[in-house]
Parts: C-alpha cells; structure tokens; sequence
C-alpha cells in the first residue's frame, strides 16, 4: 500500500459500460491493461491503494443478463451481479441454501452488501471470501462465458490466492447450484475479530443430505485457512452413510482440521486459526443438522 | 479540483432531486464529484476505503459508501445526500430526533449515520433494536458508543409534524440552563451537512498538496533529487528540509526534535521527506513519485526493551540509550511499606499500541492577508492557541500576526494536539506562491503521522494488610515512544502521577522510561498515560483481592480516596465521590448477586479510574512573545498567565450575548456547556447566546481542548466575563433606581430588584441603556489556576490541577469457551464529574469512552511488521467497535460539587475513559478463570491461556 508515492490510483482510468456479455469479452480483449469491474468494493480500494493498476475498467452495471435469481431445471441460479443483499433476502435461497444466505449476511456491513456482488466475491478469489464455501459445499457450478460458455464445479475454480482458472478473456457470468434433495440442511459459521466489516478469520460451511435417518451425502468446506477454500474430504466422507450424532460430528469436525494450511497474519495465527476449524466445523454441522429436522 | 481542465466526459447526475452537468474524468468517485464540483460537503471523507461509512449517499434510496462509486456510474440515478433531507429550511423529525437525542459529537459520522437511518425508518418506520444496528453497521463512529444514535433512530416519530422553529428545539428558550439536558448548540448544523470542516472549505485560486514520506524505518538521507517532480505541468512548488526554516520543534521545549522535513535523517516509516504544492491532489502525487530520494539504510530498532541496551542503533544523538526521559520518583518509604504488608504480588502487564482515528483526517489550509503580513491557518486543531504558538516559533513571526480558525472538529481525542508538518508546510508554501495551499492527511497519513497512545510495558507490585489495606505500589515502566518526543514526556510522568489519586496509600515509588524507537511517535490519547498503568493497577488490586477472600468492590472501599486528601505525590484531591460512585455501580449492577456466582463463560468485573480538570500548569512556562526572543524560563509553582480568557459582548439592542473563547470544540460539547454557563450567569436565555471560538483574532486564549480542561477552566473564564457585564449594567440600573447595584439581580431575560418587586427592567432595555451612555457592553473574565499546585520534586507539575474526576465501572460479558471470543454485554459507570453541566453531554462522554475503552481491550492495536510498516492503516484491519460490537451502557452521575469548578463542575472527557480498561479485563477473567495481562485481550490470547491453564475453572 502506498497512497502518498507512486500510485495515481484512479485518475487515468476509463470506463466502459458494455451492453452485453459478448461486448464486455470483446472490450476485454481489444483494450490495453483492462480489468472487469461489478461491484468494485475491493476493486476501487485496491486500485486507490496502489495495489493493483489498470488503464481500462470494464463495469458490468449495464448488462442485464448478469442479474436474477431464478430456479430452472433443477437448479437455481444466480446471475453474478446479484449483491449480497439481494442474495441474502431471496426466498428460493434461503429455502434451499441457507449457508449461503448465512455468508451473504456476514459480508462486511450495510452498504457493501448492495453494492458488492457474488461474481467478484468469488471471481476475486480473496482466500477469506465468504460465499465460496457454501457455495462448493452445495456443489455450485460457475458459467464462464468468452462468447461461448463454458461450466466448471466452483470446487476446482480457485487455483490460488487470487487465482482462479478463469481465463483473461472470460466473464464469471452466473453461479449455479443444483436444488438440494428434500431433507438437505446446511449453514455456514464465521468468526471474525468484529461483528460487522470485518473479514473471517475462519469460515465453515456445511451441508449434509438426509436419506431415511442417515446422511446420504455430505460437504464441509473450509475458508480462510488456505489460499483457495478447502473442501474437507475426509470429514465429509467420514458422515456418509451414518446417523447425525454429536460423537460423529466431533470426529468429521476434528478430520477437517487436518484437512487446513492455515498462515498466521494480522488478524490471526495459523494455530489459533486450526483450534477454530474443529469448533466452527461443528457449529455447522449443528445448525445444518437443525435445518433438516425443521423442515419436517 | 482539476485545474488541467482534463475531462472524459459531461455526465448528468440527478441529486437530491435536482439535475447537474458536471464535466469529469472516469476515475473520479461520486464522493470527490459531490465534495469537489457540486460543493455539497455534507458527504464527508473519512476513510476513503468503504469502511466508516461517513460518505453514505442513497442511490435510489439505498445507502451506498459514496467513496466506492464511479461518478460516471452514477448516470441518472438519483442521488440523496444529507443536503436532501431536510425540506425546505425544516428538519426532517429524524435529524430533529438527533439533536433532541443528543446523538450528535463530533458530527462528522452524522451526515452518512442519518442517511442510514432515513433509509431504514423510509423502509420500516418502527425499526427493532436488531434492524437498527444491522442499518447501522458500516457507520463508524468515535465519539457517541452509539447509544443515542440508537434512541435518535427508536424515537425518531416523536417528532413529526412538531410546529417548532426548524433551527432552535424548544429547549433552547429554558432561563434555567445550567444542569439541564439541552440540545447542542452546533447540532443542527451538524446533522444538516452545513456544518463546514477544514476540509469542506476551499478558496479561489486554491492549490493542494502532498507530502513524501519516507520507506525505511531508519536512514540517512544522502541526496534528494527534485527535478522532474517540478518539471511536471501543474506542480508550483517542491519543498525539501533545505527550503524550509532550519528548526526544530514539538510540544515541549526542552525536547523539541520535529523538523518540518525530515533533515538529514529518517527515522520511521512515514517520517515525511519533500512536499509538492500542485493544481490538484493528483497532480501533487503524481509529481511525487518522481522525486527520488537516496537512502543509506540503518539498523532500526522498534521494541523498548530493545532499544535502551548498549548496542542498539541510536535514533536521536541526544537520547542516550535512545532513552527520551527517565522519571525516578519515589513517595514515602516503599521498603518499609513492602515489609509492613501481609500480603505482596507483583506482575507483569502489557498494554497495546491506539491510534486515536477520529472520523474526520488532519486538514490545514494556509492563506495570507493583510498584503501578506498576517497568516491565516485553518486547522483541524484541538489547540489553536498551543498550534498559533508553534507556527510563531517555527516561520519566527509574532503571535499576533497569525490567525489560527478551528473549523467544526471532528474528534481528535489527542490525536489533533500536535502541529502537523502539513500545518508548515501549507503555511510556508502559501506565502511563496501568495495563493491558498490545502493539505488533508489520508487515513494512512494519520496512522503515520502517529500520536497515538505509547504502549507501555508494566511491572507493579502492590502491597496490603490482611485486610486489603494498601501499605505500598511500586512501578517500573517502558514506554514506547515512537521516533520523536511528541507529548510523550509528559506521558511517562502521567503514567506514574496518577496511579496516587484513585486510593489513599504512603508509599510508592515509581520509575519511568521514555524508549525512542523507529516507529511514529507516540502522544497523548484520552487520558493521557494514565489508562494502560490504571488497567494494570486495576488488575492487580482485583486479583490480590481474590487471593484474600475479599470483594473486589470492598477492598476499593477500603482505600478509596476522600475530598480534601493531598496524595503521597502531593497532589491536592478537593471534591471527591469516588466511594459514591463505587457504592452505586455495585447497586446497579447487581454485583453482589453475580461476583463469583456466574455460570463458566459469564463473568463481571469492576475497574476504577479519575483523571485531572485540566493541567495545573501550561506546555510553556513564560510569557507570550515573540518565540526568538524567548529563552526557557525556570519552573515556578504558579501559572504565569491564565489559561482560560473570555469575552462576553452584548449586541447593541441587548438581545444576543456572544460569548467569545477560544476552547475548542472537537465534538466532546464545550460551546454548548460554555454557552448554558454564559446563559446561566447572565440570567439569560440560552436562545439569546451565541459563541464565537473558531478565530484567534476574535476570541481571546484558551489553551484549547486537552487535559479535560474546558468545562472548570473555560467555565470559570465565562462565569468571571459574565458577572463582568452585569457588574455594569447593575451599575446603569442602580442608577436609574437609585438603589444599590449589589441589591440587583438578573434572571429570566430581565433585571430586578431582589428585595422591591415592582422594580423590573427587561434584561435587553438595560442593555440598551448601558450602550447608549456608556458604549459597548463587553465584559471579561480569566482563570488561572491556583498557585502552589504540586511538591517541588522534578516532574511534580504533571498530574497537578485544580480538581480531580473518579469513576467506577462494571462491566458484564460473555465469553465463548470453545472459541475465545467475547461479547461485552453490558457496562455500568457511575462518574464524579462534580455538577453537571449538561447531564446529556456527560452521558454522551462516558458512553463514548466506554465503547472507545472496550475496543482498546478487545481489538485496537497497530500492528507492524519487521521493517517498521504498518501492517493496518486502515479502518478495515485496525478495528473500530461498530454498532454491533458496543455494549449495553448505563451511564449515572453521582452527587458531587467541586468548589472550584464553575457551578460546581469538573471534568469527564478523558476520565471516562479509565475504569473502562480493567473492568473488561476483570470480567473476562472472571468468566474464563484466567486473567489476559496483555492488550488487545483477543480471542486468540484467551484461547491459548486457556489452553494453558486446562480449560481452567472460575476463580
């Protein structure tokens, strides 16, 4: 960061408002040094901070196809430039993925969350973003669009702090997550050093499906405890085929602690960050556990 | 703001229902198009970053942080601002529920904490608590904790449809004022966005600008090359040390070590290096990044205890050992006190590092008049005398031909006390090009500029009967105090002063270093180098009281100080109700039914605290004059000129009072209180008063806003003025009714006789009379505080004042177990600020520094990483408490009177700050079983001492 030397931040930009996916790909090809821009509250500060540079910005405000939140052959979708929230309040989500109503609530603070976007929460790839976790633990699939479009599971889309396998000439133009069979719960639990803007030291999301009176199939994924989110592999599998039980959960909580990398920075140490997993793994799978006993 | 007349395009924005044309670039935020274009600067500019919220707008109707929006995004989208709230010169009843609520500082959140509000209550008239604090939660604020924005927003429909003149609440017209809660008198302004901050105002031919500041830590500077920074279009002027008078300066004389530019040395990250004066603010950055400076590295040291041992690099040639200051005091006979005891613990406490962060960023504007003779200095100042002072020293001009003007404040808590190189700067570059020059520090700026408070490393060791009698305390502490003196000599005085006022004891000895690290300088911060010793007193007084089976309230009880004790440092207590304040807060709190009785995870603590009602003595001891003539006079135990001086002039017709003073108003209420006094003494209304204390030329010297002097120095000056006036005017009236001027009296608006009833003039007719035989009705009043304040040892100045404050709180909490976090539930305080002036205002204070004391425990610290950066400046990673964070408060007065105080009041700006500390820390203690000696106490530190101790037990 280094706003008083070298960073003209934002003064020479331009900006440009494509009508239509296709136009923002073509712009993002043709124009030197550009960047896409949705909500641009990382974005802009970041610029403003000299941590990022860019000659052109790209805002997708105007293209009406990134918008909407609809359900359609059995899966509901989000258009990328839905804010948190719109997601937050939306009566299909918080019937079928309440997890994610749970991040969206937790981004930040009021403002933000009408101005933020679910495309750039997880098109940025911030390794303590909030909606990537419950949005892999319900199987979420993104729609990468260059002029033809392509799906990849939001599971194997981050590459890296940062980095994701979207490609320069690609928009992340809607996420899609598969409605959940009946007795599906899941809920997302964060820690953060403060109740409003605040970023997670920890998040967990979890999700687990009931078939009879036993877990057909189950998701917990990590954030903030590694470069990308972590799917918990083990502690998801360990619940498969079992019967919700406090013991069981204590066991799939501690397996998802080995599961994290964790790094010590400002807001916590790698070793207070692998005491947390366990807990919030746990808290979770509670809450989840609680959904599916409501909804009968 | 864009002289190089570089446009992208002309959009249409549509604000507050009305449309513009504004030419801009693409890069330009709806917060700089709003402030810099269309002039409405009622969207302010804290963060610059998203987080404090103070640029919200409504973009159709839905708050967003104006700072995070392109203009040109803002095409025909219509755009509220604070400016289009109220309709028709008439509040809107939410703006009026502000300022009848009290919910209104600084006013520098307010604008974008009101829009928040109006787009909840547009949304859901009758919010819930819940709805309220969720609106809320990206809206900083410093100075309220939040809890009468809370009643503002609850009780806003109150006032719809009330027939009152938009600008003056009811309230106003009361003749008693004094004690009562009455609205400010700068509120209205405040929540309208008319009020002006250094920052809002501009200047025809205006230009800006931008300091470098240094990257290393600790440096020689060989060379500095400046060509091409002045070869760029639009720059006017690029200053280095050379160009600059060659002179040190700082805040107190002995120790003056501050140049304007850093002078062959660096010695911190952020030590500020060259300035550009340019067009614009982009211009002025632009051209900085090419001057090119060329360092020598140095070996940096930034821990205290590091510092002082013989091979560590030497920051300053002066400071040996890097050692600023070193007090050794010593009261009584601590050996002998230690052996009396039946009981002796000794721990070690550490506190963290606060940075102040009012809302509002430093802001000078320099510009010259009188054919360029006389300087005029618009600062974000809490002390425009302390900074005229400083800028006379520095450009070596007469006091009298500066003119410092204290635009509205927003907050300073410490951190506006120091005069900035910007204030220089912009005062030297605006001479030389004969055109105004603005600078306005960013938030980063403020974090490097510094000031904060010094973390202190604590050792004390206490010792008491069996009984909880103390026999003797014993301190040794390390301050870390940053690269430059800054206030912190006093500081590490204060931190040992007044640890004596709280609890009578004989013996205490205390030894105190000052360390200079590469770091930014450290200085006063609300208390003063009080709280982090009175959290670690504190703690071990609670602790030993544990170990004996003794209450923690009670054996406060049994120590607490009494009116008219002179301490073992021989300082002079007067007032005091500290046992009434314990005494209350036990009662209210229910403690009795809940210390030690708590399911594991709940917990309650107590911490005490007190503070000074102002310095007993000034930073400089002489005369005021010309600075060079000036040569350090030695201390005398007297003021040597007064610290508070005010004018009351009456209007010509006699019906408006102005009150002129120089107290600075940063949000904490002083033109108000001062005002009701006025009102009070003159037996007038408070409608017919009106003050003046922005301007050196037109309000006589107050030393400003520091040491929680205003209320009983300011006071004292304006009761004196007052009585001054209606000395005079008795003298008219007595005339005419050929009677005794001493039989006379004055009270609502008119002026009678006390014992012949039929005798009645109207207060404004006398006033009349007077100006028409006699000229203007003007009358002046002083306080100089009483001579022989403190024992004749070195150092015995600090901690001296007229009266002392005492304060008690409990604090409730929750800690999750599993997790370490904690939720602060509820916080108790009973202050002894004497009488109150406004209870409102008093309430205001303690529940600003309750949150502002809470977050110090919880979360604040700056963080750095190996090289001397920071590694948080910004409100996002240097945490503030939100809405959602505050706790509950109750906040009560006790009775008090101080007889020196102005209609018996004293102090509870900085004082509310102290009980804060350790009474957090005592109940999270409690609830866990294990006590955190080291601040932020964060969930993690909780975590691992649990952990530690095997999920230990309640004590």
């Amino acid at each position: 960061m280094s706003d008083s030397k070298g960073s003209t931040g934002l003064l020479d930009i331009k900006l440009h408002k494509p009508q239509s996916i296709e136009e923002a790909v073509k712009l993002l090809g043709d124009l030197e040094d550009a960047k896409l821009v949705a909500g641009g509250t990382d974005l802009l500060v970041d610029i403003k901070q000299g941590l990022i540079t860019a000659k052109n910005l790209i805002s997708l405000q105007n293209i009406q196809s990134l918008r909407g939140i609809w359900e359609e052959t059995g899966k509901i979708w989000i258009g990328a430039m839905m804010t948190p929230k719109e997601i937050q309040t939306d009566s299909l989500i918080n019937q079928h993925v309440p997890s994610l109503s749970d991040a969206a609530r937790s981004i930040a603070a009021t403002q933000i969350r009408s101005m933020a976007t679910i495309g750039g929460n997880v098109a940025s790839a911030v390794p303590s973003a909030d909606m990537p976790p419950p949005l892999i633990a319900a199987e979420a699939s993104g729609v990468l669009d260059c002029g033809t479009s392509r799906e990849i599971s939001l599971a194997e889309f981050f590459t890296g702090a940062r980095e994701t396998i979207c490609g320069a000439a690609e928009v992340l133009a809607s996420v899609w997550i598969p409605i959940p069979p009946p007795r599906t719960g899941s809920s997302y639990q964060k820690l953060a050093l403060r109740e409003a803007n605040a970023l997670a030291v920890v998040g967990v999301a979890s999700q687990i499906s009931l078939s009879g009176d036993k877990i057909a199939k189950a998701n917990i994924v990590l954030g903030a405890v590694a470069p990308t989110p972590i799917l918990a592999l083990k502690a998801s599998e360990s619940l498969r085929g079992q019967r919700p039980s406090e013991s069981l959960f204590e066991e799939a909580a501690y397996l998802a602690k080995q599961a994290a990398k964790p790094i010590s920075d400002i807001r916590a140490s790698a070793w207070y960050r692998k005491e947390l997993i366990p807990i919030l793994t746990r808290r979770s799978l509670d809450v989840a556990w609680v959904r599916v006993r409501e909804q009968s | 703001m864009n002289e190089k007349g570089k446009v992208h395009r002309v959009i249409a924005l549509k604000v507050n229902g009305e449309k513009h044309a504004v030419a801009i670039q693409d890069g330009e935020t709806l917060l700089d198009v709003l402030r810099d274009k269309l002039r409405l600067t009622g969207t302010k500019k804290g963060c610059n970053h998203g987080v404090c919220g103070a640029c919200t707008v409504l973009i159709d109707g839905e708050p967003k942080n104006s700072c995070l929006l392109l203009a040109v995004s803002c095409e025909n989208i219509d755009v509220t601002t604070i400016e289009g709230i109220a309709q028709d010169g008439r509040l809107h009843p939410l703006q009026r529920s502000f300022i009848i609520h009290g919910a209104v500082q600084c006013g520098f959140c307010s604008p974008g904490m009101i829009l928040s509000a109006y787009a909840l209550i547009e949304r859901r008239p009758n919010p819930s608590d819940e709805e309220i604090k969720r609106a809320l939660s990206g809206n900083l604020c410093r100075c309220t904790g939040y809890v009468r924005i809370m009643d503002a927003i609850r009780n806003w429909e109150k006032y719809k449809g009330t027939e009152e003149s938009p600008f003056f609440p009811q309230d106003l017209d009361r003749f008693v004022t004094v004690g009562k809660s009455l609205p400010r008198v700068d509120a209205a302004d405040k929540v309208t966005g008319r009020a002006k901050y250094t920052a809002d105002l501009s200047f025809q031919d205006m230009l800006y600008g931008k300091i470098l500041t240094s990257p290393n830590a600790h440096a020689r500077i060989k060379s500095i090359e400046t060509g091409k920074a002045k070869k760029v279009e639009g720059v006017k002027l690029v200053l280095t040390a050379k160009d600059v008078p060659d002179i040190t300066y700082g805040v107190n004389p002995p120790r003056y070590d501050e140049h304007i530019l850093a002078k062959e040395k660096v010695r911190h990250v952020g030590d500020e290096v060259a300035a550009v004066i340019a067009c614009d603010e982009d211009t002025a950055k632009r051209a900085l990044a090419l001057i090119e400076v060329e360092y020598e590295e140095l070996p940096a040291v930034f821990d205290p205890i590091e510092a002082i041992k013989e091979d560590a690099p030497q920051i300053h040639d002066r400071y040996k050992n890097n050692i600023n200051t070193h007090v050794d005091h010593h009261f009584g006979d601590v050996e002998k006190g230690f052996a009396e005891a039946d009981y002796v613990r000794e721990e070690k406490f550490l506190g963290n590092h606060v940075y102040q962060s009012p809302i509002e960023p430093h802001a000078s504007i320099a510009t010259w008049e009188d054919d360029g003779s006389t300087l005029v200095l618009y600062v974000s100042t809490q002390v425009p005398h302390y900074l005229q002072y400083m800028v006379a020293r520095v450009l070596d001009m007469p006091l009298g031909r500066i003119r410092i003007i204290r635009p509205p404040v927003g907050g300073g808590f410490g951190g506006k006390l120091d005069t900035t190189s910007q204030d220089l700067i912009s005062a030297i570059a605006s001479q030389r090009l004969g055109r105004p020059v603005k600078m306005v520090y960013t938030r980063k700026e403020m974090f490097l500029h510094g000031r904060g408070r010094h973390k202190q490393h604590m050792q004390f060791k206490i010792g008491m009967k069996k009984d909880g009698t103390l026999t003797a305390v014993q301190s040794r502490i390390h301050l870390d105090g940053g690269a430059y003196s800054s206030y912190g000599v006093i500081t590490v005085y204060y931190a040992g002063s007044m640890i004596p006022t709280l609890y009578k004891f004989p013996n205490y000895k205390y030894e105190g270093f000052r360390i200079m690290t590469n770091k930014p300088a450290c200085g006063a911060m609300r208390g003063h180098g009080a709280p982090q010793p009175r959290f670690a007193f504190e703690s071990l007084l609670s602790m030993m009281a544990d170990d004996l089976g003794i209450d923690p309230i009670e054996i406060r009880l049994r120590n607490a100080m009494e009116p008219n004790w002179r301490t073992c440092n021989e300082l002079d207590i007067r007032s005091c109700e500290f046992r009434q304040t314990l005494e209350r807060v036990r009662e209210k709190s229910g403690w009795s039914d809940k210390y030690a009785k708590l399911s594991a995870g709940k917990g309650i603590g107590i911490g005490c605290g007190g503070f000074v009602s102002g310095a007993g003595y000034a930073k400089y001891r002489g005369q005021v004059q010309l600075s060079s003539e000036k040569t350090l006079e030695p201390f005398v135990k007297k003021a040597t000129f007064p610290h508070s001086n005010a004018i009351v002039k009456i209007s010509e017709d006699g019906t408006a009072a102005v009150l002129l003073i120089l107290a600075a108003e940063i949000g904490q209420g002083a033109l108000t209180v001062l005002s009701q006094m006025c009102a009070e003494s003159l037996g007038i209304s408070l409608s017919r008063v009106r003050i003046r204390s922005e301007d050196t030329d037109i309000s006589p010297l107050d030393l400003g806003a520091y040491s929680s002097r205003t209320t009983l120095m300011g006071g004292n000056a304006v009761v004196r003025a007052s009585q001054d006036v209606l000395k005079k005017l008795y003298g008219v009236v007595g005339k005419i009714w050929d009677c005794d001027p001493l039989d006379l009296e004055a009270a609502d608006n008119q002026i009678r006789h006390k014992k012949d009833r039929s005798k009645v003039m109207e207060w404004a007719e006398a006033a009349r009379k007077y100006f028409n035989d006699n000229g203007p009705l003007v009358g002046t009043g002083w306080y100089k505080p009483p001579s022989g304040l403190g024992g004749d040892y070195k150092g015995a100045a600090v901690g001296t004042s007229p009266s002392f404050s005492f304060s008690s709180s409990v604090c409730e909490c929750r800690v999750d177990l599993e997790t370490g976090k904690v939720k602060i539930e509820k916080i108790t305080d009973f202050h002894d600020c004497g009488t109150p002036i406004n209870p409102q205002a008093v309430h205001g204070q303690v529940e600003g520094a309750v949150v502002m004391g809470s977050g110090e425990v919880l979360m604040e610290d700056v963080a750095y990483d190996g090289k001397g950066n920071i590694l948080n400046p910004n409100l996002h990673d240097y945490l503030l408490m939100t809405i959602m964070d505050a706790p509950k408060i109750f906040s009560g007065i006790v009775d008090s009177f101080e007889p020196e105080g102005p209609y018996g009041a004293k102090e509870v700006g900085e004082g509310a700050t102290l009980p804060v500390l350790a009474s957090v820390a005592h109940a999270i203690a409690n609830a866990t079983g294990v006590w955190i000696k080291e601040l932020p106490i964060t969930p993690e530190k909780i975590l691992k001492a649990l952990e530690k101790s095997k999920r230990g037990k309640k004590p």
